[in-house]
């Protein structure tokens, strides 16, 4: 039977499915900063992974001749040394490694801990909500500084524990958070249906509260993100992180910092390089939330 | 006869000492030199003082203020000399007993005349257990029964202090301490006032309560802020004392500290923040000071290791360290390099070194290598350090782990851990190598001896020297100090022959002192200050 | 509702012991003591030292000892502070920390809910950006950074404050400890005000509100606000609790004496009873802040109910 309708029109007239997905990544890109954010991030993580490949000295080379020197083409010290003679362009990108390492280790576990802590107790409410959010008053009444002595000599020293050490001190306020924010989302119309009509309680947690948690999550982690690398550099000042000659963006900035005044670049470079990553992920942050919201046109 | 004569030739050098001793002022502000109005000093003081009670005070920001608030027989002028304290006399009867005379119209805070038992109640409170003075088996030694005493063996009234007349006190020793004097400026020795401390049990220090009889008083006191202090008007001295007011910041960062210094806040660094002194010296070249101080900058081995216990080892390890590298470039602060336990400057015993001090370091290499080679540990070998969080070590050590990696071919493993915990593990033995530093209590080379004397308390390096062990006790027991000072430096040399520690290098107390502030003098070796040796100069 | 506050006010005493049993149990099991110091001390001694402690009782009745003399509101003696009791230390430092910390959270709270409103209303243009950039400055740049740099600018540069130490009435102190801990917090406020207001800016409600063509100012200010503050407020407990207690950074930059540097140095110098002490303290004041945290989630959202 030859067909009376050309296939072109009949093609045509069917709208291509466009999945939530690919609305969300046209929304982001809609967003110059978190774009722009996105390729600086980039070039910083492959500079940090492939960076001291490339380069002739090693992070644990000191030169006693060329101590303290300013960023000079000569002998390849492009962001200078520091008081060891060791170059600064390879410290600043191995310490990269740690930090980003760190922080998204570290961020990933707080972040899953806090929201499933916190969506739990926010959506269970009553006793549950009392007794999960009691604990956590507790551990926050906690010094931070007791918690990572002990866990550090009594657990010894590795680069996971100081993850772990960070995790723990930065979960509970991503699970306060969402827990205020899911007893909110909780008195809604559309999970009063879900309830009437028989869905079971961990259903309605994971499909429907923590998508609508997504927003204030993402903001959050990209709050967290800077704490947890700074945390990271506090714990090293201490003794508590990284040991040397091994180094991070943290410990390079607060050696950098002692040295502001005569010697700056052991400060800008360092600094410069955690700055632009944190607003990176801040803009990054800001860019996803606004392309997840289900509710942006 | 032999016996008799060096003990006249001490008496004859005491008793010049003790005339001498009358004409020292206090603050001699040269002729011609304007003080200003507002005779007042802030000075930073390093960290908030654990406590003012004298018999109490371990750190050297509490001693510092206790110094101020009170006084012993003896003090310490701004060059380091011993000078007359609260003794306006005194004579040496026999090589271990001493008596003093006290001033006349000496008197305490309130007004009441100090008298020779308050000195035997400060003495016995300071060393008895009860108290619990952490710093008592420091200077008990030396005091007639004096440690055992502070270990509870006997009665505080055994203790060898007694007061002949108001004005009249007997020391003994048990042995003869050449340096005596010095120790008593120590204001573990000042006089207490009884009422004061029974009346108000442990809030006797606090201001408005706390009598003493030094240039000052408490005026203030504020944990963490500051502690302040005001003329004392009842000072024997308070003429000669030119400033009103001292306020003490207890500033622990030592950069927060430079700020406040260069925003007129305070007019003196306590010390300067590690690395920062060469730029210092440019900028204030007038203001920076730095002198030795009588401490030593060292590694403990542990003697005990299976590694560490070869002295074979040992001894390359402290060969290969350039120590003029390290002093020069650096810590770059203008310490000196030191190969040996006793350091320039301290009295009792003579600097000892190395031979291989002199060579040239390609030849020093080629020994540690081969000593490294007969003891079997080869290239590649892993080896701990174990060092506590701050800047200025953590330099330091990370050359000495290159030194021994590009000389050795060693690996260094390195450990940061917080004070405490190195204490603790330095003190157990938990160690291979392990930062340490030692500051002079006294002026006397058995301060830093018993850094490395058998079962003493203060040997991390857990060896032992039987042979010097007798040299000092023999050294001790001697009443010629030519002959004791030949005693102890041998005694040195063996020890340190047997590389028990690595020494590395002698303290210096790099600081900055406003121009306009008077009577500072570079070379106190013990950093030990009156604040009323000081005067504030018209600016 | 009363109830309610009151039930959580009970709720503090358990918490409070659970909390003081934690970190005792842990103080204790951390290596080191202390009267661990560089000179050894005499057996003698330090027999005494312990005694005037209790610390040679076993470990279970030093706590008993411990909550008895709560009980008589006595935290105990410091060692570290020698001459101190905690509870001198404690009332000394408090008000400072709370100058400090309170001050600069109503200008971060001020500060930072402008700016999210601002930039929220601006979205995605350039003064979105500008003003996130301005705003976050305070979490893209560390805290030991950016003290000094203030001081270097407003204390040496240009001679206009102090660069450190404290005082009661003199507010010329308070300045940059309060710019810099605002700075900090500023930014956390300002980034969730303004994701939390976009959101809330798409709701039914307020599309309804424009509709009614009610002006931009009281859409915002009457309708918005009020649900978009809850994610802001969830902040504001832990933010304030931080800034309240432990501030160290501040404090040690700008020699203040406050929290943060008593807890510090008495957990480095393991001053059983002061970290006691101010664990205690920090509990208190945690749970009061989140209680008032959670009661404003009751009042911002009328079906949030207990």
């Amino acid at each position: 039977m030859p067909t009376l309708i050309p296939k072109s029109v009949t093609e045509a007239a069917e709208p291509a499915q466009r999945s939530p997905w690919l609305d969300a990544r046209i929304r982001f890109v809609r967003n110059r900063a978190a774009v722009a954010s996105l390729l600086v991030l980039a070039f910083i993580v492959l500079a940090c992974v492939l960076g001291p490949l490339l380069l002739p000295y090693s992070y644990e080379d000191t030169d006693w001749n060329q101590m303290g020197i300013a960023p000079t083409l000569a002998g390849w010290h492009l962001f200078g040394t520091d008081e060891l003679g060791r170059d600064l362009l390879v410290r600043t990108l191995v310490g990269g490694r740690i930090s980003l390492t760190v922080g998204l280790l570290a961020t990933l576990v707080s972040v899953s801990l806090g929201v499933a802590w916190g969506a739990v107790a926010g959506f269970m409410g009553g006793r549950v909500d009392a007794l999960m959010m009691r604990i956590v008053d507790i551990l926050y009444a906690i010094p931070y500084l007791l918690i990572a002595i002990m866990m550090v000599t009594i657990l010894g020293r590795d680069f996971y524990l100081v993850v772990l050490t960070i995790s723990a001190f930065t979960w509970m306020d991503m699970a306060r958070v969402v827990r205020g924010q899911t007893l909110s989302i909780r008195s809604k119309e559309y999970v009063e249906a879900a309830r009437a009509i028989g869905v079971p309680t961990w259903r309605i947690i994971f499909s429907h509260v923590v998508p609508n948690l997504l927003g204030i999550v993402v903001i959050y982690t990209s709050i967290t993100v800077p704490g947890v690398i700074l945390t990271e550099s506090v714990l090293s000042f201490l003794g508590l992180g990284v040991q040397e000659p091994m180094t991070s963006w943290g410990v390079l900035i607060h050696d950098g910092a002692n040295v502001m005044a005569s010697s700056p670049w052991m400060i800008w470079f360092p600094g410069a390089a955690l700055t632009l990553t944190l607003y990176c992920a801040n803009f990054i942050g800001d860019g996803m939330r606004d392309a997840l919201d289900p509710k942006d046109r | 006869m032999q016996k008799f004569l060096p003990s006249v030739s001490l008496l004859s050098v005491m008793l010049a000492l003790a005339c001498a001793a009358q004409t020292v002022a206090a603050a001699s502000v040269p002729a011609g030199v304007a003080l200003a109005a507002k005779q007042e000093w802030v000075r930073s003081n390093g960290s908030e003082p654990e406590t003012l009670d004298p018999a109490l005070a371990e750190s050297v920001p509490a001693n510092q203020i206790a110094r101020d608030l009170f006084e012993g027989l003896t003090a310490t002028d701004t060059s380091g000399k011993t000078v007359a304290g609260v003794a306006e006399s005194w004579k040496q009867v026999n090589p271990t007993t001493w008596v003093f005379t006290l001033r006349k119209g000496a008197q305490f805070s309130n007004g009441e005349p100090i008298s020779a038992e308050d000195f035997v109640y400060g003495w016995r409170r300071y060393l008895d257990p009860k108290t619990a003075s952490q710093y008592a088996t420091t200077l008990a030694p030396f005091i007639l029964n004096g440690m055992d005493v502070a270990e509870g063996k006997k009665p505080v009234t055994e203790l060898g202090v007694k007061a002949l007349a108001k004005d009249q006190l007997e020391v003994k020793t048990p042995f003869p301490v050449a340096f005596l004097l010095d120790l008593l400026a120590n204001t573990q020795f000042a006089p207490i006032h009884k009422a004061t401390v029974d009346k108000f049990g442990k809030d006797w220090t606090k201001p408005g309560n706390l009598v003493g009889n030094g240039a000052f008083v408490l005026k203030e006191w504020r944990v963490n802020s500051a502690v302040v202090l005001e003329k004392n008007p009842r000072y024997w001295d308070a003429k000669a004392v030119v400033l009103n007011k001292v306020s003490f910041l207890p500033i622990e960062d030592s950069n927060a500290d430079v700020k406040m210094y260069q925003s007129g806040e305070t007019d003196m660094v306590y010390q300067l923040p590690p690395g920062s002194y060469e730029q210092m010296k440019k900028t204030y070249p007038a203001e920076v000071k730095n002198g030795p101080m009588l401490g030593l900058r060292f590694y403990a081995l542990n003697n005990k290791d299976p590694l560490m216990k070869d002295l074979r080892v040992r001894k390359a390890l402290s060969m290969v360290i350039d120590r003029d590298v390290l002093a020069s470039k650096v810590t770059a602060d203008g310490q000196i390099p030191a190969y040996g336990l006793v350091i320039k400057g301290i009295a009792g015993a003579d600097v000892t070194s190395y031979d291989w001090a002199k060579w040239p370091m390609d030849k020093r290499v080629a020994e540690a290598k081969k000593l490294l080679a007969d003891a079997g540990v080869k290239p590649g070998t892993k080896i701990s350090f174990t060092y506590n969080t701050d800047q200025y070590h953590k330099k330091m050590a990370i050359f000495a782990a290159s030194e021994w990696k590009t000389k050795l071919g060693l690996e260094t493993e390195m450990d940061n851990l917080e004070f405490k915990v190195l204490i603790k593990k330095r003190h157990d033995g938990e160690f291979q190598i392990a930062r340490h530093g030692w500051i002079a209590d006294y002026n006397d080379a058995t301060t830093f001896l018993t850094l490395v004397q058998c079962d003493s308390d203060s040997n991390d390096n857990k060896n032992c020297n039987r042979k010097a062990e007798e040299l000092i006790t023999q050294g001790n027991q001697t009443l010629d100090p030519v002959k004791r000072k030949a005693l102890l430096t041998e005694a040195a040399r063996l020890v340190m022959e047997d590389y028990p520690m690595i020494p590395l290098l002698q303290y210096t107390l790099p600081r900055l002192l406003k121009s306009y502030v008077g009577g500072y003098f570079e070379s106190n070796p013990m950093d030990h200050f009156r604040s009323k040796d000081f005067y504030i100069i018209k600016h | 509702m009363w109830k309610y506050t009151l039930r959580r006010v009970l709720a503090t005493v358990p918490a409070l012991l659970a909390v003081i049993t934690i970190c005792y149990l842990m103080l204790h099991a951390t290596p080191g003591g202390p009267f661990d110091t560089e000179r050894k001390v005499s057996a003698a001694v330090l027999a005494n030292l312990q005694a005037k402690y209790h610390l040679e009782l076993p470990l279970w009745q030093q706590y008993l000892y411990y909550l008895d003399s709560l009980l008589h509101g006595d935290l105990g003696a410091s060692f570290r502070y020698a001459d101190w009791s905690v509870n001198d230390l404690v009332a000394k430092a408090l008000p400072v920390s709370l100058t400090i910390g309170g001050l600069s959270m109503l200008l971060a709270v001020a500060l930072g809910v402008s700016l999210g409103i601002w930039a929220a209303l601006r979205q995605n243009s350039a003064a979105d950006y500008l003003l996130m950039l301005v705003g976050s400055v305070g979490s893209a740049v560390p805290s030991f950074v950016l003290g000094p740099v203030l001081v270097m600018v407003f204390a040496i540069w240009l001679p206009w404050l102090p660069s450190g130490g404290w005082s009661d009435h003199e507010v010329r102190f308070w300045v940059l400890p309060i710019a810099l801990l605002t700075l900090i917090n500023l930014a956390t406020v300002g980034r969730v005000m303004r994701g939390s207001l976009i959101e809330v800016m798409s709701s039914n409600f307020i599309r309804t509100a424009r509709a009614k063509g009610l002006p931009m100012r009281i859409v915002v200010l009457r309708h918005a606000l009020r649900p978009a503050l809850l994610p802001v407020v969830s902040v504001l407990g832990p933010l304030a609790i931080s800034s309240i207690t432990a501030a160290v950074v501040t404090e040690t930059l700008f020699s203040i004496p406050g929290l943060g540097k008593l807890i510090v140095n008495g957990a480095s110098n393991r001053d059983y009873t002061l970290v006691l002490g101010l664990v205690i303290l920090v509990t208190v004041v945690a749970v009061l802040l989140n209680l008032l945290v959670d009661l404003a989630y009751a009042y911002l959202d009328p079906k949030i109910r207990y």
